[in-house]
């Protein structure tokens, strides 16, 4: 899957998921606050990016992933 | 589960932190590295049967007291203390039927994702093989 078609399935798959407009899902955006994410539903992000992209992301990792772009670039070299 | 259970009736304290009457599983019958396999058999005197059936908040509290189950003898394998846990959400929560007095469940708990301190998991309740109860569940584990 090329990065640009895989960026656009997160965005649509979060913006599902955690009902919020695609538009505010931008690169730079941090996560936790445009998807509305407290300590509980964060794992309802991390479950959805194994189940969607079969990418799991461990708990060490997820407090270092605090934009999109940083998400896109973590599931792309996952994927890779 | 056929085999000879890990832990059973008095023995399941050294892996949940809750004591009678309010223990909601008796027997741990085995594990994986994300699942667990647990029972409890519904008595008279259980505080959750009313009419000879045991209830829904007896049955949510079968299933987060399963995971509890997990999470202790995760613990116990590493030599830690056995972790208190809080049930944070219940999602997705079915129920087909209602145990009766003296039947057996026997639950499935699968560990879907963990971050920091918050368990994410699905749990499968039967009874005689049949599915009476699942529902999705997380739980927050005090550090």
């Amino acid at each position: 899957m090329e990065k640009q078609e895989l960026i656009a399935k997160i965005n649509e798959v979060l913006a599902e998921e955690f009902e919020v407009e695609i538009e505010d899902i931008t690169p730079e955006a941090n996560i936790k606050s445009t998807l509305m994410l407290d300590s509980l539903s964060l794992v309802d992000m991390v479950a959805l990016i194994e189940s969607e992209f079969g990418v799991k992301i461990k708990g060490t990792e997820v407090s270092s992933i605090l934009t999109f772009e940083a998400l896109y670039d973590f599931i792309y070299e996952r994927l890779a | 589960m056929d085999k000879n259970p890990l832990y059973k009736g008095e023995g399941i304290k050294e892996l949940i932190p809750q004591r009678a009457p309010i223990m909601m599983v008796d027997t741990f019958y085995d594990a994986t590295s994300d699942e667990g396999f647990t029972g409890l058999t519904v008595s008279e005197e259980n505080i959750f049967c009313k009419d000879g059936l045991f209830t829904e908040p007896g049955v949510i509290e079968h299933i987060a007291q399963s995971a509890s189950a997990f999470a202790g003898y995760n613990a116990k394998a590493n030599n830690l203390p056995t972790p208190i846990g809080f049930i944070g959400e219940v999602k997705k929560f079915k129920i087909a039927k209602l145990p009766k007095v003296n039947d057996t469940l026997k639950t499935n708990i699968k560990i879907i994702s963990e971050v920091m301190n918050v368990s994410l998991l699905t749990a499968e309740t039967k009874v005689n093989g049949e599915l009476i109860a699942s529902c999705q569940m997380k739980i927050f584990i005090k550090e």
